[in-house]
């Protein structure tokens, strides 16, 4: 009885390997198609940034071909689809910064009116039909500035947060006492606390401690933009329950014999925590960079509220283009896909690490 | 000779302490005067008739703003409807974080960790709110959407979905929340299946048991912390989504994407009704702040046990 059972289960283990190995081929041609499906709306965004407002009705799959400009092209229609800033073609082209351009000129009639040859205003227009996005971004002299704050202000925020939950790490490792509980408490309750609830009042916080800055009040000043600038940086890097949870965590499993050792050796604390824990902690803070990481490139309400539009980041910028009756949905579309690509690079690059991290943050929760 | 240690003791004890909060103070100030202190700002705001935040003229109403936000015509009449938006887009969310994270952990479990996979999957982690709003607009936008020109030439759908509508907002909104945060739900997922003996799961297997009987009687029992903790991050981030919903047009009157985020930020920022806009945030916040440090009580407590 008891052997016939034994055949029986090692029978049901055979079988169910048999059955394994199929349903293994169709789940691995699952996560094929799935990820194909993850690259479409990237890819789709791609193609998009160079399908301007007159093809978007048709469906694209490949960037659309280039259409050599027409001279019966009117003026007011051209700037309708390819969003063209009219100051930068007349300057482009010599035409004096006065002159009026009626919208039912035709480029023929601009020519002969400012003496330009036609083929030389042909040429000049022909790349707008499929990279008037990228060319109106990168000649908006807003565009890289913005660009710019947005990586100096991620990196100045991964550099400030690493630092400070450092410092809160070798403060409340072990959790031995009962103040190193309370603020361990105190900063997890954070990850629950949403922040559309605190997101008035600490406005107004921040917004009277701008107001006492020497300065703040006159408009576009460098101390007006540096400051508010600062003010995003510390709202980044004001701490929360995951970097306290990955330093405190870390730093307690360090054996207590080096401590020990340096403590023999005459280290004073802050001599203990510079030459032994820092060099230490290189695991944890790439962890804690790769996991604040989007967050911090990607905010977008920090820099909408804080920021003046003159000094803001690139995602208010890009939000800026769209409003209620435009149809800049080219630039925009181009734009964001901008904004995209230095994150997917970072993260293509370190993909292990957002791995171990994605995988080890789920656990601490 | 013992007396004279003991004070040494205690004198080095309070020395460290004294030290360890040098080094927690600097984050600590940080944090209390920007999370903690606008609590204690909002908390008695919420009483008073403060129109905006330069607003002199403050006085004090009592529980006049909470009745409002229920019974005052103009204030109710986009309070009722935005937290309807809300709370199905809660909902819907919540079923794509299964829908996506859960089915994706079980099938990835069933054929071992593949990082090239996995590196895919979390991709659309990197996207910002806002491109996902975008995003959204330019797949489903109804007359020059990719994914809607796209379908039709295919024939799957005989008109196209508009997101601008309120039940194109209301469903792909969710999806494509869905889709960005499949990656990281299903690394919650997965680090809790894999916290699982492969003991039990060998002995299941060779005691005949059904994938399904598996997945009631071994795998969830055994997930119970991770699907707290996609409960919670569900929860926090359904409640705060903002950017998505701009990128929408909902501060340009599309009244579709105004969920209550948007209808506390108006409120705040542009009505000036300030008190009333923050009585709403807290009237809402409070309970899911009850509830998230509920959750995370208990995903602690089944950590500790395990």
């Amino acid at each position: 009885m008891q052997e016939k059972n034994k055949v029986n289960k090692s029978y049901q283990f055979f079988d169910y390997l048999r059955k394994k190995r199929i349903s293994n081929a169709l789940i691995i041609a699952f996560f094929v198609v799935y990820t194909l499906i993850t690259l479409f709306p990237i890819y789709a965004l791609f193609i998009r940034s160079f399908v301007g407002t007159k093809l978007s009705t048709e469906l694209w799959l490949t960037p659309p071909p280039l259409e050599e400009a027409s001279m019966e092209y009117q003026w007011g229609n051209l700037s309708v689809f390819y969003n063209i800033d009219s100051n930068k073609v007349k300057a482009d082209l010599g035409i004096p910064a006065d002159a009026y351009i009626q919208a039912r000129w035709t480029l023929e009639r601009i020519a002969t009116e400012y003496n330009i040859p036609e083929q030389r205003i042909k040429d000049y227009f022909t790349p707008y039909s499929v990279y008037s996005g990228w060319i109106i971004l990168f000649s908006d002299n807003q565009f890289l500035p913005a660009l710019f704050r947005t990586i100096l202000i991620t990196g100045l925020s991964l550099f400030g947060l690493n630092l400070l939950s450092t410092l809160t790490g070798f403060g409340l490792a072990g959790l031995k006492r009962r103040d190193q509980v309370f603020v361990f408490n105190l900063y997890l309750l954070s990850a629950v606390i949403p922040l559309m609830m605190i997101l008035l009042p600490q406005y107004m916080i921040v917004q009277g401690l701008l107001k006492l800055i020497p300065g703040y009040e006159v408009s576009d000043s460098s101390i007006r933009n540096i400051s508010q600038i600062v003010a995003i940086i510390l709202l980044h890097i004001k701490g929360g329950a995951l970097g306290t949870m990955i330093y405190t965590g870390y730093i307690s499993t360090i054996p207590r014999e080096l401590e020990e050792a340096s403590e023999i050796d005459g280290a004073s604390r802050f001599q203990y925590f510079f030459y032994v824990v820092l060099p230490l902690l290189k695991v944890p803070m790439a962890t804690l960079s790769v996991m604040v990481l989007p967050s911090l490139w990607n905010d977008f309400m920090g820099p909408y509220i804080y920021l003046d539009t003159n000094n803001t980041t690139i995602l208010p910028l890009i939000q800026s283009y769209t409003g209620t009756y435009t149809t800049n949905f080219q630039v925009t579309y181009t734009g964001i896909f901008i904004s995209i690509i230095p994150l997917i690079i970072v993260y293509i690059l370190f993909r292990n690490w957002f791995i171990q991290g994605a995988m080890s943050g789920a656990v601490k929760g | 000779m013992m007396i004279l240690e003991r004070r040494l003791g205690g004198r080095r004890a309070t020395q460290r302490i004294l030290t360890d909060w040098v080094f927690i103070l600097p984050q600590l100030i940080l944090f209390f005067s920007l999370t903690i202190l606008p609590f204690a700002i909002g908390l008695p705001t919420m009483f008073t008739d403060r129109l905006s935040f330069v607003d002199t003229d403050v006085e004090y109403v009592g529980l006049d703003n909470f009745t409002k936000v229920f019974t005052e015509p103009g204030i109710k009449d986009e309070f009722f409807p935005a937290l309807q938006r809300t709370v199905r887009f809660t909902l819907l969310n919540y079923a794509m974080v299964f829908v996506f994270g859960l089915t994706l952990a079980l099938l990835m479990y069933e054929v071992g960790f593949k990082g090239g996979f996995f590196t895919v999957i979390y991709l659309p982690m990197m996207l910002s709110g806002l491109a996902i709003g975008f995003i959204a607009t330019m797949l489903f936008s109804r007359s020059t959407g990719t994914l809607n020109l796209l379908l039709l030439d295919l024939g799957l759908i005989d008109k196209s979905i508009d997101i601008k509508s309120a039940s194109g907002i209301s469903f792909i909104l969710p999806l494509l929340t869905g889709w960005r945060f499949a990656g990281f739900n299903m690394a919650i997922f997965l680090a809790g299946l894999l916290s699982i003996p492969t003991e039990t799961i060998e002995a299941s297997i060779v005691d005949g048991a059904s994938y399904f009987q598996r997945l009631i009687r071994i795998y969830f029992p055994q997930m119970i912390p991770s699907f707290i903790i996609a409960t919670i991050f569900c929860l926090i981030g359904s409640f705060n989504i903002f950017d998505e919903l701009v990128a929408l047009g909902a501060l340009y009157g599309n009244q579709d994407a105004s969920f209550l985020s948007i209808v506390f930020f108006t409120y705040g920022f542009q009505r000036g009704r300030l008190a009333v806009g923050l009585t709403m945030a807290l009237e809402l916040g409070i309970p899911l702040l009850i509830m998230g440090v509920l959750l995370q009580r208990i995903q602690r407590r089944f950590e500790y046990d395990a």
